[in-house]
């Protein structure tokens, strides 16, 4: 593995601007701190978190992904385990139940399970590659991934329960699902949707409410952080008011910055011209992603692939959308990007793992 | 764009996977680049498009205006005493920014500050409606419901806890500083009026900016709910001078509403400039005691509430200084420096006596006798009678009331004061006899003693408005009425009815529908003392700034000179003016100050004058009415209406300082109630000058 040709495959385009994101990341929770001493130490956490990120990522990437295969199992009945005891005695934070204190580091268990959900699905759709695209086809990858998706939402965690069914369906959509199922689903969505509404939690049914019709009167309610968001957004122009220089940024007026809204940052920041070039590099690693699902050698390895692609994808659409205030609020994060220690080891270990389908191709 | 740069990549690897098809890709790709378009195209709109709009937002929310209070200008009276002046009140507040984290220190510092300031530590719940109409200083809410309050709308903001504490609990509080972190002393500057109710008549009050004014107001810079402008007296007229500028400060602040810098070099506040009045504060002293003994001795001597009602004003003739002005009653001042207490406002403004109003320039009475100079001067200076000519005047005569020229009329009795008569009267007799039936004849003509039919009502208004009547003097205090000097014209619109031959010679003495304001009358009287010279009555001695240096030095202004300005318009047989015009004799005025010095000395107030040394002149007057207020205690009866005490008099008789007028609603005779007043005012006058002459307390 030493050898050059061993790293010939290596797609250091993904990995370079994968890293640009990180440190681009880093600079900007910096400056989103904007004096707050409760959030003086996210920068040196971020660090700490990319430092071993960058070390798993090089070690899966290293280590044949076939490997995974045999740990499906494994990591399902793990992930059932960690998220039936959440459920009974996790740490409630921010009122859901979405943290456990495993020694000095919380892990989001959430994290954890959209990487078990992809290797799981990945195995499972392989493994059936050659067989009937059926109901029964359908119904069993169905039941695997509710198993992980229901504790989820019971936590509650819609956007996590939402993001990996969206993995679910774009893994089936890639595996060949049959354009029929597609427009039951379609129909079926919106049906659940419909139905499954009123037994949302009042504060996820009130974010859904505030985006269709905003309360005029909720100057420092529901309303208050979207709007400060498009303000901020906005005040960035052409070109944006400079690093570190961002008014409504600096004087805090933009609410959860490091995380959720590090978006509206960058904005105001960075202008136009900046976001711009920002979206722009995100596709680029989307669509290097999705290339390493069109160049693996197998199916097992395409699919791992294209569900990463998928969580990158989605988690960046999802989060640009509600900082442009074109979908409701919910907490994504910008991948690589927002502040967050699980979210970015999960995103390095899943571009591990794609380098990883990429280097192994030829072994085959 | 995206999708093309993204096939780009893609199609230089000609291997896919046997499993997958290219299609499936290609929607997902498509699907990417149309999320990412319009993603494009709103950040497009947000930030090119609306740049400027949502630019202008985030200025705002970061920019905020502070206005910083200014100092009200101080009113002084003409010695330097002060009258209105700034003082510095002690609130309690707390900033729940800087508040302790921990719940329990707070609530420790909550307890112990309630033991200070008996405000309880919890009273009250919060409710979206309640926090609306939340006002500091006036709740009830406890502290930790006010903090709440103030920590929602603006937490880096004091919110006042308790209002006006003593200095004592002030000190011992801001020593707590250290200990007590978030809890701090705010000084608010308020109203002190250190002389109450002896001047409130003039110097008035000061109100909140109302819903009204406040788009004038907060043009000027103000701040409603904070600022506070005049409500009556000089206060009021003179607000303009007293008020100042406030300064800017414009700050940034951020989210929570802490203020980082300023943004702006800021505009330091302008003070307002302070008044000296005219005013002499000894002098308003002893004629509001004079007024207020008067009142008493005689509701006491007659066992009955004779009268509560009366005004006090002394002026120096040559200059138009009002020396004092005194409206009785008036209301206490220095009990609405901090705001106004809605119980005592409302008992003010529904007190049948009118407390609010200055009775001096905003009541008007039938002037009576006072007004019997107005013809005097007339009936000279158009030679209907000269000064030597004698009159019989006897107790009654026979007048044949008319309507109209064809009317054959009803002869109708006029009655003198004194049923016996006076015998022979000339003119400086009759005047210091005050006799009705002299003015009668002179006023409306009679036989052949007067033919002619005297001055007539038409004469007789050119030379009232000569001497002031008939318009506001324009002193510079609130409320002014202008009083009315009636004549036929007046009489058919407002009264549907015509002038008769009998409205002419009541309106000689000042009775009918002459009205006329206290200041008015003692206005036509020091025109006559300074020989006829009209000096604008004023209040305003010096403007100063708020270094105390002159910036307005006090000037008297002359309105006009009887003697040398002609006012007088000639009339022809039908009362029309000519278009000529003519002046008062000097000699005529000379006659008419004889005739009141002839009161004093031998006169209808010569036992009233006794005690004064100081040669002086006056007029008496008693004035009969029928008001509202008199028809509903039914006491206008025939032949003993009630009736109103004047007296004006000035000293010294030959080169006069000071005119003094006092009025008593009700009051009766005007040589026994209302002249002693006028003897008492001007008795200090002259004791006052003396002690300033010799160095006075100084």
């Amino acid at each position: 593995m030493f050898r050059r040709e061993f790293w010939r495959n290596f797609d250091f385009f993904l990995f370079g601007s994968v890293l640009f994101l990180c440190v681009f990341g880093l600079i900007m929770i910096r400056s989103t701190i904007a004096g707050n001493i409760e959030l003086a130490n996210y920068v040196n956490r971020q660090a700490t978190f990319l430092g071993i990120g960058m070390a798993v990522m090089l070690g899966v990437t290293v280590l044949d992904y076939h490997y995974w295969k045999s740990l499906s199992k494994l990591m399902y009945v793990f992930i059932l385990a960690f998220l039936g005891i959440i459920l009974i005695i996790g740490t409630t934070s921010f009122g859901a139940q979405r943290w456990l204190e495993v020694g000095l580091v919380n892990i989001q268990p959430a994290e954890l399970s959209k990487i078990v959900v992809i290797l799981v699905l990945a195995h499972y759709f392989s493994h059936n590659e050659k067989k009937p695209k059926n109901l029964r086809w359908l119904a069993t990858s169905f039941i695997l991934v509710a198993g992980i998706i229901v504790p989820i939402f019971l936590q509650p965690n819609l956007s996590t329960t939402i993001l990996l069914a969206v993995i679910w369906f774009s893994m089936l959509w890639i595996s060949g699902l049959p354009t029929k199922y597609v427009v039951i689903f379609g129909l079926g969505g919106i049906a659940l949707g419909l139905i499954a509404f009123p037994f949302l939690e009042p504060y996820q049914q009130e974010r859904i409410l505030t985006f269709i019709k905003p309360d005029e009167n909720a100057r420092h309610g529901n309303t208050y952080n979207v709007e400060q968001a498009l303000i901020t957004i906005g005040s960035g122009g052409l070109l944006g008011q400079g690093y570190n220089s961002g008014t409504q940024v600096q004087l805090r007026f933009l609410k959860v910055r490091s995380t959720d809204y590090i978006f509206s940052a960058i904005a105001e920041e960075f202008g136009f011209i900046g976001t711009l070039i920002l979206i722009a590099i995100l596709i680029f690693v989307i669509v290097r992603c999705i290339r390493a699902a069109r160049l693996a050698s197998d199916m097992y390895g395409a699919l791992i692939a294209f569900g990463f692609a998928t969580l990158i994808a989605f988690q960046t659409m999802v989060n640009i959308g509600v900082n442009l205030r074109l979908i409701p609020v919910t907490g994504q994060t910008l991948p690589f990007i927002s502040y967050g220690g699980s979210s970015l080891l999960s995103l390095l270990l899943g571009i591990g793992l794609i380098e990883s389908v990429l280097l192994h191709r030829k072994t085959l | 764009m995206v999708l093309s740069i993204g096939e780009r990549f893609v199609s230089n690897d000609q291997q896919v996977h046997s499993g997958l098809e290219r299609w499936r890709f290609k929607v997902i790709y498509i699907l990417l680049g149309i999320v990412f378009s319009i993603y494009i195209v709103r950040l497009f709109s947000l930030q090119i498009i609306n740049g400027e709009a949502y630019l202008q937002q985030s200025e705002e929310n970061r920019i905020k205006n502070i206005s910083v209070q200014t100092l009200r200008g101080n009113l002084y009276d003409r010695n330097g005493i002060v009258l209105a002046q700034n003082a510095a009140s002690y609130n309690i507040a707390i900033t729940p920014a800087l508040l302790p984290e921990d719940e329990g220190t707070r609530e420790q510092i909550y307890r112990e500050l309630s033991t200070y300031i008996q405000v309880p530590v919890t009273n009250g719940i919060v409710t979206d409606k309640s926090a609306r109409f939340f006002t500091p200083c006036q709740t009830d809410f406890g502290i930790k419901e006010i903090v709440l309050i103030g920590d929602t709308n603006a937490p880096f903001s004091p919110v006042n806890v308790k209002c006006n504490v003593n200095n004592e609990i002030a000190m011992v509080i801001s020593e707590k500083r250290g200990t007590w972190p978030g809890v701090s002393v705010e000084i608010e500057p308020v109203r002190e009026y250190p002389t109450g109710y002896l001047t409130a008549e003039i110097v008035g009050f000061l109100g909140p900016i109302t819903a009204e004014n406040k788009d004038y107001y907060e043009d000027m810079g103000f701040v409603a709910g904070r600022d506070k402008v005049g409500f009556g007296g000089v206060e009021y007229s003179l607000d303009e001078i007293l008020l100042g500028k406030n300064g800017l400060r414009v700050v940034e602040v951020d989210a929570a509403g802490k203020e980082i810098r300023d943004v702006q070099p800021p505009l330091a506040p302008v003070p307002g400039n302070s008044i000296r009045l005219t005013i002499d504060t000894r002098l308003q002293a002893a004629a509001k005691t004079a007024l207020l003994d008067e009142m008493n001795f005689w509701n006491t001597w007659l066992n009955r509430i004779q009268s509560q009602n009366g005004v006090v004003i002394a002026m120096n003739p040559k200059t138009g200084e009002i020396l004092a002005m005194v409206s009785e009653p008036t209301y206490e001042n220095n009990r609405l420096e901090r705001y106004i207490p809605e119980y005592y406002y409302n008992q003010l403004s529904q007190d049948p006596l009118k407390p609010l109003l200055n009775h001096g320039i905003s009541a008007m009475h039938p002037p009576g006798s006072v007004y019997k100079m107005v013809a005097a001067v007339a009936a000279l200076n158009e030679h209907v009678v000269t000064p030597e000519q004698e009159i019989p005047c006897p107790g009654t005569i026979s007048v044949v009331q008319k309507y109209s020229a064809n009317d054959p009329g009803i002869p109708r009795e006029y009655v003198g004061y004194d049923r016996n008569g006076h015998g022979m009267c000339n003119f400086v007799k009759a005047v210091g006899l005050s006799d009705d039936i002299y003015f009668y004849k002179i006023g409306g003509g009679f036989e052949n003693d007067v033919p002619n039919g005297g001055v007539g009502v038409w004469r007789l208004k050119e030379y009232a408005e000569a001497l002031g009547y008939n318009r506001p003097t324009g002193i510079e205090l609130p409320g002014e009425v202008s009083g009315l000097v009636p004549d036929p014209t007046w009489k058919r619109i407002y009264r549907a009815e015509n002038w008769s031959t009998g409205d002419t010679y009541i309106t000689t003495i000042g009775q009918g529908y002459v009205l006329a304001t206290p200041l008015q009358v003692l206005q036509s009287f020091a025109i006559l003392a300074n020989d006829g010279k009209y000096m604008q009555p004023t209040i305003v001695k010096e403007i100063l700034d708020s270094d105390g240096n002159v910036i307005q030095a006090f000037k008297p202004k002359l309105v006009w000179d009887l003697t040398k300005d002609p006012l007088i318009d000639i009339l022809d047989e039908n009362n029309k003016p000519t278009g000529q015009k003519r002046v008062i004799e000097p000699w005529v005025i000379k006659y008419a100050q004889m005739g009141m010095r002839r009161v004093v000395e031998d006169g209808t107030a010569t036992k009233a004058m006794a005690k004064l040394e100081i040669p002086s002149a006056g007029k008496t007057g008693t004035a009969e009415y029928c008001d509202n207020v008199a028809q509903e205690k039914n006491l206008c009866q025939p032949e003993a209406w009630p009736a109103h005490s004047w007296y004006v008099g000035y000293a010294p008789y030959d080169d006069p300082e000071i005119a003094v007028v006092a009025f008593v609603y009700n009051g009766l005779e005007g040589a026994s109630v209302a002249a002693p007043i006028v003897e008492r005012v001007l008795q200090t006058y002259f004791d006052l000058k003396a002690i300033d002459a010799t160095g006075g307390f100084e």
